[in-house]
C-alpha cells in the first residue's frame, strides 16, 4: 500500500539505466546462496563499498556503510552483517571524492508537479544548508536553477516517472562534465504500480530490519492478499492488554487515538483494520489472529475493543457473525483468562449484529459494554480501560 | 481547478452513468431518489460486463437498468445526457474507465472514484484531465457525495433506508461534512444529525496520497455554497492537505466556522509507525504528523479537537438553527421481493393480453402475420412497412424445399415411425444448425463485418480461402451464374426502394470475386435474405451495426427460416400420415460398410 521503500541497488540501476551509465554495483541476498561467488567474482585489485541495503535509517551512524574495502575485507563485512540479520547488501566500486564536491538533490512527486530541490553544499551536513537549497517544480521545461547538466536531469526525472517513483533523495552526487556518480541515493516506489510495467517488483521493495512478523500478522496479510476486502494487523506490544479488532481506515485510528489520548499507549497490544464488507469466512479468519494474540499475552487483565464507526456498506450482521464465530472456538480460554469485550459499532444491520454480540457475550460472561451509534465511537475505550483497572 | 458547484448539484435533474456494478449501491441511490420524491431513478445506464440489464426496485416497483460493455456501445443520446458517474471498478482500471468518461460525456459535472489502490500517477493524471475538461472527480477511496434531499452519489450515507432516516438525509441542513475516511464521514453524519443541525452535503475525499478533489477544493464548495454555515472535517497523518486549508483560512477565503478532528496521535508511540488505514495515513516528516497538523489549523482559526470526542463537542456547540427530522415510510422498502423472470414483451393488463403495449385482438385485426412476427422478433412496437413486406415474402418462400434436405427428412422418417405431430415437428427442428437452414446468420454476420470494418470484397474472399472456408451464403449445387436462381433475383428486387443497400452491394461485390473461381459461386437465397435483411433493419429500422451485430449474437436471422420452415415439417407429418407407408428402414443395399 502507497509509498514503499525500493533497494539503492534497484534504484542506482533504473537511474544509471536511464542516464547511459553503467553502474559499477552488485546486490548481496544472504537468504540465497550465490553471493558468495559474487564476493569471489570482485577485481582483488579494485576497492569497494559496502552498504546494508534495506530501508534504514542513519546507516553511517549505526556503522553499516563500509568504506575502501579489498575484496577480502567485503567477504568479512558480508558474513558479518547477514550475522547480524541483514539480508540485503550493497558493494560498489569505492570512488575517492573531495568533500566539497558533493551535491544533493531530491525529487518528489506532488500534486502540481514534481518538485526538484538541489544544493551545491550536499552531504551530511546537508541540512544545515537548508537556506541554500534551490527549490522548483518541475513544469516539463528544463529546470533553469538546477547545475545538473539538462540532459542528465531529464534522464533522472524520466526513470523517476516510468517507475512510479514519488520520492528520490541523491545524496551525495558528483557530477564531472557529464557524467554523474550516485553516491547515495534513496527511493520510494508507489507500491500499486507492481501490475504495472516498471523496472522493478515486489522482490525490490524493502523494509528496515525489524522483528520478525508473527504468524498472527502473516495469516492476516495472507489474508488481505487474497481478499477484496482490506485486512491489516500490527502488534506493537505482545504482552499488551487492550486488544483491538477495529473497522474502517478512519475509525480505526480514531479508536487507537483514543488509547494513546487516554495514556494507556503502553497497554496497546496491537493495531488494524477491517473495512470494504469482508464476509463472514473473512471476518472469522481475522478475529481468530486477533484472539490467538490476546491469549498469548500475559498481560494480567485484558480486553477486547471491538470497535467502529457507522459503516456505509459493510454489513454488521455478517461480519458480526464471523466475529462471534471465532470468539466462540477460543471462548473456554477467553473466559479462563476473564477477558471482557467492548463493542461499538453501527451500520447496515446494525440491530441485528448488535443483539446477536450481545446475546452470545451475555450468554457466556464476556460482555463488557455493548453499544450501537448512540455511545460516541471513542467512548468505549474508556469504558474498557475503566472495567481493565488500567492505570 | 475542478469546482464543485454544489447549489448547482442541488438543482441539477441527475443522469448517473455507473461504471462497474455494485447492486447494493445502486440499489441505495435509487432508494435515496425515490424517498426523495424523484420519479425516476437517477442511475441511467452501468457499463460492465455479462449482461444486458440489472434489475432494481425504484420504491415497490421493479426497474431495469440497462447494462453496456463498454461506453462505446452507450447509445449516442444517452451519453449526451449523463452528468454524473460512480466508478466502481478495480484500482488498476480506473485510469482508463475514468478518462475515457472524462473525455466522451459532453455533460458531465463530476464524478466518483470508489476503488482504493490507484497508483498516484494515475492519480495526478485525472486530477490534470479533470482541470482540462472543468469537471470534479472525488476519490480515490471516496465512498461518494451526498447532498440530503438531493443527490446520492455512492455508498456515503448508508445502503439502507433506514440510515437515511437515522441521519435525516431528507432534508438539507447546515453542515458540510468533510472527510478523508469513508466510514468517518457516516459516523459524523450521524453526529451532525443527532446534533439537530442537518447536513448540507457530506463528501468523502478519500485517504489516498493525492485525492483528486482535495479537501482544500472541498472547502472552497463549502464556502460557496449558500446552505452551508459551518463545516465538519475529518483528517489524518500524512499528506500537507490541511496547509493548504490554512492558507485559506488565513486569506481569509475561508470564512464558515470549521471544526476538525485530525486522527493519528497514536503514531507517535512508534519509532517508525505502521501504515495506518489508509494510503496517506503515513508521516512523511514531522510537518505531517496530526498534532503538527491540528496546531496549525488550530492557529489559523479552525476548532480542532484534541480528542474526538472534544471535536464531537464543537459540532454540537456550533450556535446554528436546528432543522425537522424529516422521516419517511421505509418500511414499505424492507419487504420487496423480485419477480421471478422479468419480461419486456408480453403482460396481463387486467385479464388482456398486451404485446408491447398493444391489445393482441387489436393488433390481430390490424396488422398482417408478417408485421406481428417482426414486430415481436425485434421486441419493436412498429416495424416499417418495407420490413413487414420483406419478411412476408420470406416467410412464404421458404416454407418448404422438397423432401430431401435434412430437418424436412427427420419430419418425415419419425412421422413414419409412428410419432405425434409435435414429436415430428421438434425432429425436423432439431436438425436445423451450421449446415441446414443456419446459413443465413452466419451470413448476415459476414456482411455485417464486411461492411462495418471496411473489408475488401477480395481479402474477405481471399482469408475465407486461406482458411479453407466456405462463405455462408455464396454457392448452390445447382444454379450457376449463366443460370441465375430466380428467388435471389427477387429477394433482391424486394430492397430496390431503399436509399442504401450497402450490406447486399458489398454480397455482390463478394460474389463478383468469387465467380472469378468457379462459376456456381453465386450468391444464393441465404446469402441475399441477410443482406436484404440488414439492409432494411438498417434503412427502415434505424438499426446500428452494433444492434445488428446484438442480433447475429442472437441468431435472429434465421428466425424467419424457422418460423417458416415449421409450416414445410408441419406439412410433411400430415403428407406422411395421409400416405401411411409404415415405419422406414434403410436396405441392406443402402448402407456402405466401411
Amino acid at each position: 500500500m502507497s509509498r514503499k521503500k525500493l533497494s539503492e541497488f534497484r534504484a542506482k540501476s533504473l537511474l544509471y539505466d536511464s542516464l547511459g551509465q553503467a553502474y559499477e554495483g552488485w546486490q548481496l541476498d544472504g537468504h540465497g546462496k550465490d553471493w558468495r561467488a559474487v564476493v569471489e567474482g570482485l577485481d582483488g585489485d579494485k576497492r569497494y563499498v559496502v552498504k546494508v541495503d534495506q530501508a534504514e535509517k542513519g546507516r553511517f551512524k549505526k556503522g553499516l556503510v563500509k568504506l575502501n574495502r579489498d575484496k577480502k575485507a567485503v567477504m568479512k563485512d558480508a558474513k558479518e552483517l547477514f550475522a547480524a540479520g541483514y539480508r540485503y547488501l550493497l558493494v560498489e566500486i569505492y570512488r575517492e571524492h573531495d568533500a566539497a564536491d558533493e551535491w544533493y538533490l531530491s525529487i518528489e512527486r506532488l500534486r502540481n508537479g514534481k518538485q526538484l530541490s538541489f544544493s551545491k553544499l550536499g552531504g551530511v551536513d546537508v541540512e544545515d544548508h537548508a537556506k541554500d537549497m534551490i527549490v522548483e517544480t518541475y513544469n516539463g521545461r528544463q529546470a533553469s536553477k538546477i547545475a545538473v547538466p539538462a540532459k542528465s536531469l531529464k534522464a533522472l526525472i524520466t526513470a523517476f516517472d516510468d517507475n512510479y517513483f514519488g520520492f528520490l533523495e541523491i545524496n551525495p552526487l558528483i557530477v564531472k562534465g557529464n557524467q554523474l556518480t550516485l553516491l547515495d541515493a534513496a527511493a520510494e516506489a508507489d507500491s500499486e504500480a507492481t501490475f504495472f510495467e516498471t523496472g522493478w517488483n515486489e522482490a525490490d521493495l524493502r523494509q528496515p530490519k525489524s522483528r520478525e512478523l508473527t504468524p498472527e500478522e502473516l495469516a492476516v496479510q495472507e489474508l488481505a492478499d487474497k481478499s477484496q476486502a482490506s485486512f491489516s494487523l500490527e502488534v506493537i506490544n505482545p504482552n499488551g492488554s487492550i486488544f483491538l479488532l477495529l473497522s474502517g481506515g478512519g475509525a480505526s485510528v480514531v479508536v487507537a487515538d483514543e488509547v494513546f489520548n487516554l495514556g494507556f499507549g503502553e497497554q496497546l497490544a496491537n493495531y488494524g483494520e477491517y473495512s470494504g464488507n469482508p464476509n463472514f469466512e473473512e471476518t472469522r479468519l481475522y478475529t481468530e489472529q486477533i484472539a490467538s494474540l490476546l491469549l498469548k499475552s500475559q498481560a494480567p487483565h485484558k480486553v477486547l475493543i471491538i470497535g467502529g464507526g457507522v459503516a456505509n456498506f459493510t454489513d454488521v450482521r455478517t461480519t458480526f457473525k464471523g466475529v462471534i464465530a471465532a470468539l466462540q472456538v477460543h471462548e473456554d480460554q477467553l473466559i479462563r483468562q476473564s477477558v471482557k469485550v467492548f463493542v461499538r459499532r453501527g451500520g447496515p444491520h446494525e440491530k441485528e449484529g448488535l443483539a446477536a454480540m450481545k446475546h452470545y457475550l451475555e450468554q457466556v460472561g464476556m460482555a463488557g459494554y455493548i453499544a450501537g451509534p448512540e455511545l460516541l465511537l471513542s467512548d468505549i475505550v474508556g469504558l474498557a480501560a475503566k472495567d481493565g483497572g488500567f492505570k | 481547478m475542478s469546482k464543485i458547484d454544489i447549489k448547482a448539484l442541488r438543482a441539477l435533474e441527475p443522469a448517473v452513468l455507473s461504471v462497474g456494478s455494485h447492486p447494493a449501491t445502486l440499489q441505495a441511490i435509487l432508494d435515496f431518489d425515490f424517498l426523495n420524491g424523484r420519479r425516476e431513478p437517477s442511475v441511467k445506464a452501468i457499463v460492465a460486463s455479462g449482461r444486458k440489464h440489472e434489475r432494481y426496485f425504484f420504491g415497490t416497483r421493479e426497474v431495469v437498468i440497462p447494462v453496456y460493455e463498454s461506453l462505446k456501445r452507450v447509445p449516442a443520446k444517452q451519453k449526451q445526457a449523463i452528468n454524473l458517474f460512480v466508478n466502481l471498478v478495480s484500482g488498476r482500471r480506473v485510469l482508463n474507465t475514468t478518462s475515457e468518461l472524462i473525455a466522451k460525456l459532453p455533460k458531465l459535472a463530476g464524478g466518483v472514484i470508489f476503488a482504493e489502490r490507484l497508483p498516484e500517477r494515475h492519480a495526478l493524471a485525472l486530477y490534470d484531465q479533470a482541470k482540462q475538461h472543468d469537471t470534479w472527480i472525488a476519490g480515490g477511496a471516496s465512498v461518494g457525495l451526498v447532498i440530503p434531499g438531493s443527490l446520492k452519489l455512492g455508498a456515503i450515507g448508508g445502503v439502507e433506508a433506514s440510515q437515511f432516516t437515522a441521519s435525516n438525509l431528507f432534508t438539507a441542513g447546515q453542515v458540510a461534512v468533510v472527510s478523508s475516511s469513508g466510514g468517518m464521514v457516516n459516523e459524523i453524519i450521524r453526529v451532525v444529525a443527532d446534533s439537530g443541525w442537518g447536513v448540507s452535503f457530506a463528501l468523502a475525499v478519500g485517504g489516498e496520497r493525492f485525492p483528486i478533489v482535495s479537501p482544500r477544493d472541498a472547502m472552497l464548495a463549502a464556502e460557496a455554497d449558500p446552505q452551508t454555515k459551518a463545516i465538519a472535517y475529518f483528517g489524518e497523518l500524512g499528506g500537507t492537505d490541511e496547509y493548504e486549508i490554512a492558507e485559506l483560512l488565513k486569506t481569509k477565503r475561508l470564512t464558515k466556522p470549521i471544526v476538525a478532528y485530525i486522527a493519528g496521535t497514536v503514531a507517535e508511540l512508534f519509532e517508525t509507525p505502521p501504515q495506518f488505514g489508509h494510503a496517506k495515513a503515513m508521516a512523511g516528516s514531522s510537518k505531517e504528523s496530526a498534532s503538527a497538523k491540528r496546531q496549525l489549523l488550530n492557529e489559523a482559526g479552525a476548532k480542532v479537537g484534541a480528542s474526538f470526542a472534544d471535536f464531537v463537542n464543537y459540532i454540537k456547540e456550533l450556535e446554528l438553527m436546528t432543522i425537522d427530522k424529516n422521516s419517511q415510510d421505509t418500511d414499505q422498502l424492507s419487504h420487496r421481493q423480485k419477480g421471478l423472470i422479468s419480461s419486456s414483451l408480453s403482460y396481463d393488463v387486467d385479464g388482456e393480453v398486451q404485446i408491447l403495449g398493444r391489445d393482441l385482438l387489436d393488433l390481430a385485426e390490424n396488422h398482417s402475420f408478417a408485421f406481428i412476427v417482426m414486430s415481436m422478433l425485434l421486441g419493436k412496437q412498429e416495424v416499417s412497412k418495407e420490413t413487414e413486406a420483406f419478411a412476408d415474402f420470406v416467410l412464404r418462400l421458404l416454407v418448404d424445399h422438397g423432401p430431401y434436405v435434412s430437418g424436412a427428412m427427420n419430419s418425415i422418417v419419425t412421422a413414419r415411425a409412428g410419432r405425434d405431430l409435435v414429436s415430428s415437428l421438434s425432429a425436423g427442428l432439431l436438425t436445423i444448425g451450421p449446415r441446414f437452414g443456419g446459413a443465413i446468420n452466419e451470413a448476415a454476420g459476414t456482411w455485417l463485418k464486411g461492411v462495418s470494418q471496411n473489408i475488401k470484397p477480395a481479402d474477405l474472399v481471399e482469408d475465407f480461402a486461406s482458411r479453407k472456408r466456405y462463405i455462408s451464403g455464396i454457392g448452390h449445387r445447382k444454379y450457376r451464374s449463366d443460370f441465375p436462381d430466380p428467388r435471389v433475383k427477387k429477394i433482391i428486387g424486394l430492397t430496390e426502394g431503399l436509399k442504401d443497400r450497402k450490406f447486399t452491394d458489398f454480397a455482390r461485390a463478394v460474389e463478383a470475386e468469387t465467380l472469378q473461381k468457379k462459376g456456381n459461386l453465386i450468391l444464393n437465397v441465404d446469402g441475399a435474405i441477410a443482406a436484404g435483411l440488414l439492409d432494411t433493419l438498417s434503412q427502415t429500422e434505424g438499426y446500428s451495426l452494433e444492434e445488428l451485430a446484438d442480433l447475429v449474437d442472437t441468431e435472429f436471422f434465421n428466425a424467419l427460416f424457422v418460423l417458416s420452415r415449421s409450416v414445410g415439417f408441419m406439412a410433411h407429418f400430415f403428407d406422411q400420415r395421409r400416405i401411411d407407408e409404415g415405419i422406414f428402414r434403410l436396405g441392406d443395399d443402402h448402407v456402405t460398410k466401411l
